[in-house]
């Protein structure tokens, strides 16, 4: 972990909203957003949607997977950050019910979160001072 | 399939759907300025009626919010198994009723359906009358704001459009974002 710094002041700025499509990956599709919007920190405001298939981290470091299709996303909070070497990096954590409404939680593994119908959300631009 | 945990990375799967693939995966658009409210859903509306309502009042019609937990009468949720008919990768199921429900956390979109109207698309995490914790889509309409107020924050989406329209590829209408238009 390189981070030293416990208290980053800044602001807030733009608000993007967006619709991601069918089989595009729940944590890349937030990172994408960001390139295709200009954001180089964000904060996730809202999102709701469906993946095919969950895929989460668990305590121990194993994969927790949660098949479909389709599990609902009910819960979800995040930010997005640049990554030491310069790329955009999005930790999403939150609840999500499989078919029969029952609810899991944790870290979404990049990569292992496809959508099924859509994935609404709205990213909020966050601007460190420097 | 049950749930499982594994120590090996699974293999994500990729769906196909009934209509031709959309080759612009990602549709954004953006504000310039967030703007912020916090909204108290008042006792004995429903869900629908306590977001649309005072948010038309003050002239957002464009919505992402935040529900940050509260008591619901009269919840029904839906859950989306996949669709038996084959029109589409999944439907929702007929409504499951969740009676006298605490409501954990829920994230609605507010937006205008086909036909111009509001529309509020919901999914949250609820505790159920018989105590189970459930999830899924939730029927804003049928959710009666229990004795108190339920905090909900407001980020409002100006500057564009959020509408339901239908959407070829996964033979649904689903809300997307669109330019603002000058005549509504």
């Amino acid at each position: 972990m390189g981070e030293t710094i416990a208290v980053e002041n800044g602001s807030m700025g733009r608000v993007a909203y967006a619709r991601i499509a069918p089989n595009e990956d729940l944590v890349q599709g937030v990172e994408k957003l960001c390139l295709a919007e200009g954001f180089r920190n964000a904060f996730v405001r809202g999102a709701l949607g469906s993946l095919v298939d969950a895929c989460m981290g668990t305590i121990d470091g194993k994969y927790l997977q949660i098949p479909g299709p389709a599990v609902e996303i009910v819960s979800l909070a995040g930010e997005v950050r640049p990554g030491e070497d310069g790329s955009l990096r999005a930790a999403l954590t939150g609840v999500v019910a499989d078919p029969e409404g029952n609810v899991y939680g944790g870290p979404f593994v990049a990569g292992l979160n496809p959508i099924c119908m859509t994935f609404e959300v709205t990213l909020e631009e966050w601007l460190p001072v420097k | 399939m049950k749930r499982v945990v594994t120590t090996q990375l699974p293999r994500p799967r990729t769906l196909i759907h009934p209509g031709r693939f959309n080759p612009v995966r990602i549709q954004s658009l953006r504000s310039s300025k967030g703007r912020h409210v916090r909204l108290a859903l008042l006792p004995g509306v429903s869900l629908f009626d306590g977001l649309v309502k005072p948010l038309a009042d003050i002239g957002i019609t464009f919505a992402s919010t935040t529900i940050l937990g509260g008591y619901f009468e009269g919840v029904q949720y839906c859950v989306a198994p996949p669709d038996q008919q084959g029109r589409a990768v999944i439907a929702y199921s007929k409504p499951i009723p969740a009676g006298h429900t605490y409501m954990i956390f829920g994230n609605a979109t507010l937006g205008k359906s086909i036909n111009g109207s509001p529309l509020v698309h919901c999914h949250a995490a609820i505790c159920t009358e018989s105590g189970e914790v459930k999830g899924g889509h939730i029927l804003t309409e049928t959710c009666i704001v229990s004795r108190n107020p339920i905090p909900v924050l407001v980020t409002s989406l100006d500057e564009f459009e959020l509408r339901q329209a239908y959407d070829p590829e996964t033979n649904i209408p689903l809300l997307q974002p669109y330019k603002e238009t000058i005549n509504g």
